[in-house]
């Protein structure tokens, strides 16, 4: 597909890398404005700069450079994520996006283990670094490739043995950022340094300044390296140039969790106590789908909110892809969404066995609204936090915590007989929410990355939500005692433990 | 927009790739991809090619170019750049490297691409503005070219009609041409040149030029098996990205880099060895090698015994003795004994283990040492001077000297064309910038002109500040504030400018002029070992041009009324002197057409037509006029492989009536041979009888040899030794004002002069891709001394100097020496309250007045976002600029070679308690008595020269004045 190949190279695979030799670069920053200046990247966000990190004590100190942007990778998680395919990769196997169909939901943004993506501010799309795909085509080497002083950069077909990309990828010690996201980058670091390779190994400095520039701040700001005493080397280094990041998802991605939570637990909430016999009364037939057809709606407006630009939304199911969870999780939304609305329109005409009919459907759908945001967390590969497979019963859990304590300020006016055994289940899902945080809180996580974003989360930025959530639920587990004066207890206690979970997984730094 | 093609179509017509272009026949430019991708649109294709628009893609939609190659006006390497003009616009889409351009070779750093923020910079100034309130009230209208022109005509002439040509001066920063300005002055017949490069490079000039007659050095790095770096020539500097290139490729192929650098510069990172010595201690430890190869015999004697000017040492200081090479090297043996690692170790703190393993490294090197010394220590210290002089004695003791991976002397890998007419030099000589304390200085006393003025030595009626900015860029910037406001001193203050500065604000006239594609300039630097000229254009009126369109005004193309400064002076020459009777009209007269008014395309045209070597043969190739060559390649190279030229024999035709001097000088009266190459450097004077020195007798034959008065590589200067300074004579070690035994218990030392990769002193602060990525100065320091202040990264801290204090944020670093701090000078742009709008990217508001000479300034405003044409502006998301320090310096020259010596002893403390970031605080009194205690340390002209001249003759000098001119006017003696 390449026009601009020799006739032999079009005819055949091709599988482009880059090699950024890291033992030449001089930390001139001389591919920062060429990048600029070829795709006219606006002022606060960057498609490849050159991170430093300060090693050693003096005099046997030294500053190590790495040229930072996207790594290619083979697996790309954030192709994996975009729910348009405005992430795509082509068959050179270049991760290439199309600005025109991209909503901005920024779940390329979340699911790059390496920070390499960013919502351009001019045209409120992602992007990255894309080989310069445009000059590839009129056979023209990127201009980063270019520009460089010392020929520090260089791409071609990792296929083509004879090239110097293979040659130097198959000879050479090189590395690239993070194997064990199972990315497969096609970006190769000749001698860059342990510290600059982990976001994490090098100390963040005090104050707020870099060397010779301010570090970022703001509400989503992430900087860089690790807070004091989270090492991640036994080397003295000190982060010493970063750019700013952001987290991708804001409050309105924590508040999303749990308008769905509400949404999906009422309904199963519900459900539960008609499968237990206790009733098939208003609760059921009114109070419940109500509430979840309007905190779904909620969910949804959050949703389009969230995104970038929130009229294409519809692209999500018109030209779905069907790997992402955020098209997945649409179409389950949907589908509980339009049972929601069955289920009221035969309540409206009164018939009841349509509405038993559809706990069928309902039911599962119900509680995939629920986990699909387990999996949807889940393709931010480079979210560590996420990664937890106990996420999906989690979800279940703090859904049903958060149904049933929706349902118990209602019971009492709708459906006083219900009030009781939704207070059981507040209680019993407030201990089993409890209890899941006991084992997240204790257990080490495998890897820096979660650790790290564990700590955020319990002593951290996010320590004050998330006590204030183990607090408030555990004054909900006496609900049984307490009444419908349990559920704001329970629901403020979910709200506060989702921005802490959703934000304290994005903290970790990962360029 | 244009029909969407076919890929098949798109393919044909604009790939430049290297299967395709072959195919046409056309110039495939290979990147360091080594595929068939190219670096480069072929150059058949500059007129006319499609690329694709990047934030369309992946829809491909079609932008036509024209590639038009100038030259990067950032820092003094001279990158080439290709701009590439939007056809349907006009406009220039973004900037490339020049892949015709031998020095830089196609490559650029950051502030290359950047030079695109320059010319669409939201706050450059447009038009002539003209001061409507008191100087520097900020106050501004606009008025025309002709107003203003005619009024500064008025002015230059009656001071030269009225005697007064000392009142007339260009102050200029980087030049960024060869020769052009200097000539207009020279027409002018005033002595008026000044320049930056005694706040620069004028102590590494001194060094370079007492050994070679020829101030800079020319590093083959790419050739050499030990670069031995005393700068940061990875990151900054005489020359960057050229100088860079060379350097890894040099280390790729197994080359050692020695990196002395008491701060970890980006190079000393890449050094095989980083030495992090005292400030001042660095001629020491050359020395310390030096006196390892030499009792260790590991010197090249017959290097030596030929070109060092032993004999003429041996006879002025050792009478006595016979004059063999044996006995001079039994006494180079004992000059240098106390030179020991050990000794070196206690001046530098560096362990003598360690000198000695670079030592024995530096002696394996051979004649392939590379060694390069630019500001930094030479820049910093007082005797800086000796710090190149005694790292140039490396390679003198190696032979080392214009080989293949030597260092070579700058003159003979530069060409300078020789213009359409050549002016004498003027009979003038102005005492404001070449004072009788200093007549060994290699560079004007810039940075002591407001003293000057003030002590009553003179005044200025017009003074010229061109791309130049010493209120900022200056020691002591309030002194010259104070000077500048005071028009009894400065009749009128004429800024040249693209953008604001410090010193535009205390301007009359403020006239903009051109950024790199805005202008015309030619250049040549020694980038290797070769020769080349480079060529800055008007991209827009070039590509206009290449369309059939003919323009005799960069004004016509030009963004405003910006212009340019080559057709600037020749229209202000005409109106100086309107009928020619002043004689300076003829020099700005069409040769073509006499009567008319030169033009740019003729002046250039001459030069490439008459004195580039090979040029006019390779342009006649490509079917094209010379000029037309360079208008479309931008660059050319002369020639390759210079070499040893001291070591070429004088052919017997130059040897007419030939006399052997002292110490085998030859002197000739043929002519010299034609040369259109005008290259400065030391001008030798001729015999008594008038022979002019043609070369020197070497084992019997005659070579050309070096331009000094002895012919000979000078490790004994007679110059430094009959005017006044005989301790001197012979590289050696001076301690530095910083020396530890000169400061107090609490103070430190402060380095003051490092630059940061991205940004180049006052030109870039308007550049908002390099402002977002360096935009702040926090003073570096050790943990060791944090712990000792208790200062933490991001405190405040006072810095104190001599005169005065700032307050800075701290940066605790492993990089850096304990005792010393460091703290770049290439922020703290500022502006006064009341000066407008201009310059808002990198600059603060400061408050501040200076009444009985008490300065002081605090920050009432830092940068943030705003509204302009550029939505970038918006976006602006840092807020410090960092402080500047300069103003709290004294002025400290060196008193031989004239340098500002940067350096300060400073004494660090943790921030008082109303202190503020940025805050400055300055008594100009005590600046005043800083200066008169350093003029102290002069041996006057008057009192020290043997022969009654204000100056060596020999030396080089800008803008050189006749012989006459140089004899001390009898009031003096």
């Amino acid at each position: 597909m390449c026009a601009v190949a020799d006739l032999a190279a079009a005819n055949r695979p091709q599988k482009w890398a880059k090699v950024l030799d890291q033992s030449r670069c001089i930390g001139c920053h001389a591919c920062t404005t060429a990048c600029k200046s070829e795709n006219e990247v606006p002022l606060s966000v960057t498609r490849t700069y050159v991170k430093s990190v300060e090693v050693g004590a003096w005099p046997s100190t030294q500053r190590a450079f790495q040229v930072t942007r996207c790594n290619q990778c083979d697996d790309a998680p954030c192709v994996t994520a975009c729910p348009t395919s405005a992430m795509f990769q082509r068959a050179d196997g270049i991760v290439d996006f199309d600005k025109r169909i991209c909503i901005g939901c920024k779940a390329c943004i979340a699911a790059c283990p390496y920070d390499a993506i960013f919502i351009n501010p001019e045209d409120h799309s992602a992007e990255k670094c894309n080989f310069c795909t445009h000059r590839l085509e009129v056979g023209l080497e990127p201009a980063c490739v270019v520009v460089c002083p010392v020929e520090a950069i260089f791409v071609g077909d990792m296929l083509d043995p004879s090239s110097k990309v293979a040659q130097v990828v198959n000879r050479e010690p090189v590395t690239v950022r993070r194997p064990e996201k199972e990315t497969n980058p096609k970006v190769f670091y000749k001698e860059a340094h342990q510290t600059t390779l982990d976001p994490i190994a090098a100390r963040r400095p005090e104050g707020d300044n870099f060397m010779w520039s301010e570090q970022a701040r703001g509400p989503q700001s992430v900087n860089s390296g690790h807070p004091a005493g989270w090492s991640n080397s036994s080397a003295a280094a000190l982060l010493s140039y970063d750019v700013r990041h952001e987290a991708p998802w804001d409050w309105r991605v924590s508040l999303y969790t749990w308008t769905k939570g509400i949404a999906a637990g009422v309904y199963l909430v519900a459900l539960l106590l008609l499968f237990t016999g206790t009733g098939d009364g208003p609760l059921f037939r009114w109070a419940a789908p109500v509430l979840g057809a309007a905190f779904l709606a909620i969910t949804g407006a959050l949703l389009v909110w969230d995104l970038e630009h929130p009229e294409r939304f519809y692209l999500i199911f018109t030209r779905p892809q069907w790997r992402s969870w955020l098209v997945r999780g649409a179409v389950v939304i949907s589908a509980y969404g339009a049972v929601l609305a069955v289920h009221l329109l035969a309540g409206v005409s009164g018939s009841q066995t349509l509405q038993k009919i559809l706990v069928i459907p309902g039911l599962p759908l119900a509680a995939m609204t629920s986990v699909y945001t387990a999996y949807l967390f889940a393709q931010s590969k480079g979210r560590d936090l996420w990664q937890s497979p106990l996420l999906p019963p989690h979800l279940l859990v703090q859904s049903l915590l958060a149904g049933a304590a929706a349902l118990l300020l209602v019971a009492p006016v709708v459906e006083p007989g219900a009030a009781e055994p939704i207070a059981y289940v507040v209680a019993g899902s407030a201990l089993g929410h409890l209890l899941m945080l006991w084992g997240e809180v204790t257990l080490v996580h495998v890897t820096a990355h979660a650790h790290l974003a564990q700590w955020s989360l319990v002593a951290g930025d996010f320590k004050g939500f998330f006590w204030a959530g183990v607090i408030l639920v555990a004054v909900a587990v006496a609900a049984p005692v307490m009444g419908v004066f349990a559920a704001p207890f329970a629901l403020a206690g979910l709200l506060a433990h989702e921005h802490a979970y959703v934000q304290a997984a994005q903290t970790v730094p990962l360029a | 927009m244009s029909r969407r093609p076919s890929l098949d179509e798109l393919a044909v017509r604009v790939s430049a790739a290297h299967d395709e272009v072959v195919a046409r026949g056309e110039t495939f430019y290979p990147g360091p991809s080594r595929v068939h991708l190219a670096a480069f649109p072929p150059t058949q294709r500059w007129d006319d090619w499609i690329e694709l628009d990047s934030r369309s893609w992946p829809e491909r939609v079609e932008r036509r170019y024209m590639l038009v190659p100038t030259t990067c006006f950032n820092c003094e390497s001279a990158c080439g750049l290709l701009a590439y003009v939007d056809k349907e616009t006009l406009e220039v889409r973004k900037f490339e490297g020049n892949p015709e351009h031998p020095g830089s070779r196609g490559r650029n750093c950051a502030k290359g691409p950047a030079t695109l923020n320059q010319i669409t910079d939201p706050d450059r100034i447009l038009h002539p503005l003209k001061r409507a309130g008191e100087r520097g009230e900020g106050k501004w209208v606009q008025v025309s070219w002709d107003e203003a022109l005619d009024d500064l005509a008025a002015r230059i002439r009656t001071a030269i009609t009225q005697q007064r040509h000392n009142e007339v001066m260009y102050h200029v920063g980087r030049p960024g041409e060869d020769g052009f300005t200097e000539r207009v002055l020279a027409t002018w017949g005033v002595d008026g040149h000044n320049s930056h490069t005694n706040v620069c490079s004028s102590g590494a000039r001194a060094g370079y030029h007492f050994w070679t007659g020829i101030d800079r050095p020319s590093p083959d790095h790419a050739n050499a098996k030990v670069i031995f770096l005393i700068s940061a020539h990875l990151e900054a500097g005489h020359y960057f990205n050229p100088h860079a290139q060379r350097i890894v490729e040099a280390r790729a192929a197994g080359a050692k880099l020695i990196v002395v650098d008491t701060r970890l510069s980006n190079t000393a990172s890449h050094a095989d060895h980083w030495i992090s010595p005292h400030p001042g201690s660095e001629a020491a430890i050359n020395l310390s090698i030096a006196n390892y190869l030499i009792q260790n015999d590991l010197y090249d004697r017959d290097f030596v015994r030929r070109w060092w000017n032993w004999p003429e040492y041996l006879a002025s200081e050792h009478g006595g003795i016979e004059p063999s090479f044996g006995s001079f090297e039994k006494i180079l043996k004992e000059l240098y004994s106390g030179f020991s690692f050990e000794f070196a170790a206690e001046e530098s703190g560096v362990s003598a283990g360690t000198l000695e393993e670079i030592a024995k490294i530096v002696a394996q090197a051979g004649t392939r040492l590379a060694t390069h010394s630019w500001r930094s220590a030479a820049a910093g210290n007082l005797g800086g001077w000796q710090v190149s002089r005694t790292l140039f004695l490396l390679n003198a003791l190696l032979g080392a000297i214009a080989t293949e991976g030597g260092t070579h002397p700058n003159a003979w890998n530069k060409f300078v064309p020789k213009p359409i007419y050549s002016p004498p030099h003027p009979g003038t000589w102005n005492e404001l910038t070449w004072p009788l304390e200093y007549p060994l200085a290699l560079n004007e006393m810039s940075f002591l002109l407001p003293h000057f003025l003030k002590e009553g030595r003179g005044r200025l009626e017009v003074y010229f500040t061109r791309v130049y900015n010493p209120v900022w860029t200056n020691p002591d910037g309030f002194s010259w504030i104070e000077a500048l406001t005071d028009e009894r001193l400065i009749g009128l203050h004429v800024a040249l400018t693209p953008t604001w500065s410090e010193t535009a604000f205390f301007a009359d006239y403020v006239l903009p002029m051109g950024h790199s594609s805005e202008r015309h300039d030619v250049h040549s630097y020694e980038q290797y070992d070769g020769q080349w000229v480079g060529f800055r254009q008007p991209v827009i009126r070039a590509a206009r041009g290449r369309s059939g369109e003919h323009f005799t005004d960069t004004r016509e193309t030009n963004p405003g009324e910006v212009w340019e400064e080559n057709e600037f002076w020749i229209e202000l020459s005409w109106r100086i002197d309107p009928d020619g009777r002043l004689g300076i009209r003829k020099y700005y007269e069409s040769m073509e057409h006499p009567g008319e008014k030169l033009s740019v395309d003729e002046y250039y045209g001459y030069m490439f037509e008459h004195s580039v070597p090979g040029l006019p043969e390779a342009a006649a190739a490509k079917n094209l006029t010379p000029l037309e060559y360079m208008r479309r390649f931008g660059a050319f190279e002369i020639s390759k492989k210079v070499g040893r030229v001291f070591d070429q024999e004088v052919p017997a035709r130059e040897l007419d009536d030939a006399a052997t001097g002292d110490f085998g000088r030859v002197f000739t009266r043929a002519a010299p041979p034609e040369s259109t190459n005008v290259v400065p450097m030391g001008a030798p004077e001729p015999d008594s009888e008038g022979r002019r020195p043609v070369g020197v007798e070497v084992d019997g034959k005659v070579l050309r040899g070096f331009p000094t008065p002895s012919g000979r590589l000078e490790f004994w200067s007679k110059t430094l030794a009959d005017w006044g300074w005989r301790e001197h004579a012979l590289p050696g070690y001076i301690r530095s004002h910083v020396h530890p035994a000169k400061l107090a218990e609490d103070q430190m030392v402060l380095i003051s002069t490092f630059r940061l990769p991205v940004h180049i002193h006052t030109r870039s602060a308007n550049a908002k891709w390099l402002d977002e990525i360096a935009h702040t100065n926090p003073l570096w320091i050790h943990p060791a001394d944090a712990v000792r202040l208790a200062v933490r990264a991001g405190d405040l801290v006072r810095v104190a100097t001599e005169t005065g204090f700032y307050v800075v944020k701290a940066w605790v670093t492993e990089g850096i020496r304990p005792g010393v701090v460091a703290c770049s000078h290439h922020m703290g742009r500022w502006k006064l309250g009341d000066q407008g709008q201009g310059q808002m990217m990198a600059s603060v508001t400061l408050d501040g007045d200076g009444k009985d000479g008490d300065w002081s300034m605090k920050r009432t405003k830092g940068v943030g976002p705003y509204n302009s044409s550029d939505p970038d502006t918006q976006r602006i998301w840092w807020t410090d600029v960092g402080v500047h320090q300069n103003l709290t310096f004294a002025v400290q020259p060196d008193p031989i070679s004239g340098q500002h010596c940067w350096h300060q002893a400073v004494e660090v403390s943790k921030a008082a308690e109303h202190d503020q970031l940025g805050d400055i605080s300055v008594d100009a009194g005590k600046s005043r008595q800083v200066y008169r205690r350093w003029l102290e340390l002069t041996r006057r002209a008057d009192l020290h020269s043997p022969n009654h001249t204000r100056r060596p003759i020999w030396m080089m000098r800008p803008l050189k004045p006749a012989k006459e001119a140089f004899s001390i006017p009898e009031q003096h003696s």
